[in-house]
């Protein structure tokens, strides 16, 4: 299916709104699953974007920004998810997979902005020494605004301008390869999951995944509030216990030092 | 705190203003310049136009910090209750320096490692079904907490005082325990749910399924054995990001090329 003008130029504008809050990191509407809702709209095909946005939300889940590192973009994923598979009429999954190049590019636009910002700083140095806020703002939003408008204009090539050369080179795909795609659409929430795991994984709490597993396997429920609920009285049991843990060896540290005191006295 | 130039209003104010907590970001001090912005507004009533002042209160909050933006909130209260109160800079300085790492690692573990995971999990498995409640519900959780949490926050912080945030600070520890053994509790159920790895049915071994043979050992076993590949791949052998995602669609592409998926 072909992108009109006025879609592409429509999906540039969401782009910039979904940018615009990717650069705070406010109300999630740079995450894929909300991204691709919207383009959905755009495209005038509600339910392909939500297919989309759930397998690209659950695989970007654990790409997150930690410590400054920038991982491949979510704001892109959503959308190219959607718009490869409205373009070239493949499964959500393969367009997943398709959409990888285009999560680079938000990606370097990302770190090319973090790098290039760091020359906003003499300037903002500058107004803060003469007392002067407002010059501050106005760099802060030359910033924010510049950022977003350039995801926008990436959007715009990357939907519009590039979609019948993209799709003439999907075509050309084998079928092993367009199925290769699928397969790795269904494998890529592996990435995200194994990624929140480098970060939350500890001994401490390593046995709680194996039951969170389990749990799921045997009930086979598709809902993963029961769990989440389960996970919660667990650690609130732990949590209360910790605290009084701490209190208890607080006390019992105090205890030790005036008995030491008291000892050293006679 | 004897002068009470700061209103609740101006306090709500500081809240909307802390959603910009984190633009222009940049590699050398990351969050700086949209911190300082979300108090500027405060430090200007505070000071009137006394412009010298004005400059040493911003010019004392635009070095380097790098922190959850829910939780930059409460910093901010806290920063601009002291400010008010006259207190010396080096000390709201050296607090802010001090707090910002635990409030960080407290706010990841809330927000994005419990929170986003359990919220983006209902939200799809509702999109998958071609609800429009999914995504609906996703903006409007977002959108409530962002807004709530923050004005929650920022009056935490400049009501809580010093020795209150400093427990928070304290206890971080726990709390971050706590919500670490939700957050992977729940990553472990998403795994059967959501990683499709099965061999089909096809695939026979002297006329025994290969499917079969891992079933009948333990249903799922190849998403969390997979899960784990990954996740030593990363931890251990130091593999980014981007080359795990190629990796897999290497693999993928290779598996179904083979037939054998």
């Amino acid at each position: 299916m072909q992108i009109t003008l006025v879609q592409g130029l429509l999906i540039a504008l969401l782009v910039f709104i979904c940018a615009f809050d990717k650069h705070m990191e406010t109300f999630m509407w740079f995450r894929p699953l909300v991204v691709a809702f919207f383009t959905g709209i755009i495209l005038g095909d509600v339910q392909l974007g939500m297919q989309a946005g759930a397998v690209a939300e659950l695989s970007y889940l654990g790409l997150l920004t930690v410590g400054g590192t920038v991982p491949p973009d979510p704001l892109f994923a959503g959308l190219m998810t959607t718009v490869l598979a409205y373009t070239t009429g493949c499964d959500v999954n393969t367009a997943l997979g398709l959409a990888v190049p285009f999560a680079l590019i938000g990606q370097w636009i990302n770190t090319g902005t973090n790098t290039f910002y760091a020359g906003f700083l003499p300037k903002v140095d500058k107004c803060a020494a003469a007392g002067d806020e407002k010059g501050i703002a106005k760099v802060m939003y030359t910033g924010w605004i510049l950022y977003a408008a350039m995801f926008a204009l990436a959007a715009f090539l990357s939907t519009y301008a590039l979609q019948s050369g993209i799709s003439a080179f999907v075509a050309a795909f084998p079928q092993w390869l367009v199925h290769g795609f699928e397969v790795a659409g269904g494998l890529m929430p592996a990435v995200g999951l194994a990624l929140l795991l480098v970060v939350m994984l500890k001994k401490e709490n390593a046995a709680y995944l194996l039951a969170g597993f389990v749990i799921m396997v045997i009930t086979n429920c598709q809902n993963i509030l029961p769990i989440a609920v389960i996970a919660g009285c667990i650690a609130y049991v732990n949590f209360t216990r910790d605290l009084e843990t701490a209190k208890l060896t607080a006390a019992s540290a105090a205890t030790a030092a005036q008995e030491g005191d008291f000892e050293d006295g006679i | 705190m004897a002068s009470n130039k700061i209103t609740k209003k101006d306090l709500n104010e500081m809240a909307v203003r802390s959603m910009a907590e984190q633009c222009c970001f940049s590699f050398e001090r990351m969050q700086a310049v949209g911190f300082c912005y979300g108090m500027t507004k405060c430090f200007r009533k505070i000071h009137g136009d006394n412009n010298e002042e004005m400059a040493a209160a911003m010019e004392n909050n635009l070095d380097f910090i790098n922190t959850e933006p829910h939780m930059a909130a409460i910093l901010q209260g806290l920063i601009v209750s002291m400010e008010e109160a006259g207190q010396n800079r080096e000390m709201i300085h050296s607090l802010k320096t001090g707090l910002f790492g635990p409030l960080a690692g407290l706010g990841d573990a809330i927000w994005w490692y419990t929170a986003m995971p359990i919220i983006a999990s209902i939200c799809c498995s509702l999109a998958t079904q071609n609800n429009v409640l999914g995504p609906i519900f996703y903006i409007l959780f977002w959108a409530l907490t962002a807004i709530f949490s923050r004005i929650w926050f920022v009056r935490l912080g400049y009501n809580a005082g010093v020795s209150s945030i400093k427990f928070i600070g304290d206890n971080a520890a726990y709390i971050s325990k706590a919500a670490g053994i939700l957050g992977v509790m729940v990553v472990g159920g998403l795994i059967p749910s959501y990683v499709s790895f099965a061999f089909p049915e096809t695939l026979v071994i002297s006329s025994v399924s290969v499917q079969g043979i891992f079933d009948s050992i333990m249903p799922n076993i190849l998403p969390l054995g997979f899960v784990f590949l990954l996740y030593w791949l990363f931890k251990k052998k130091n593999v980014n990001t981007m080359k795990l995602i190629l990796l897999v669609i290497a693999l993928s592409v290779a598996l179904s090329f083979l037939g054998i998926m």
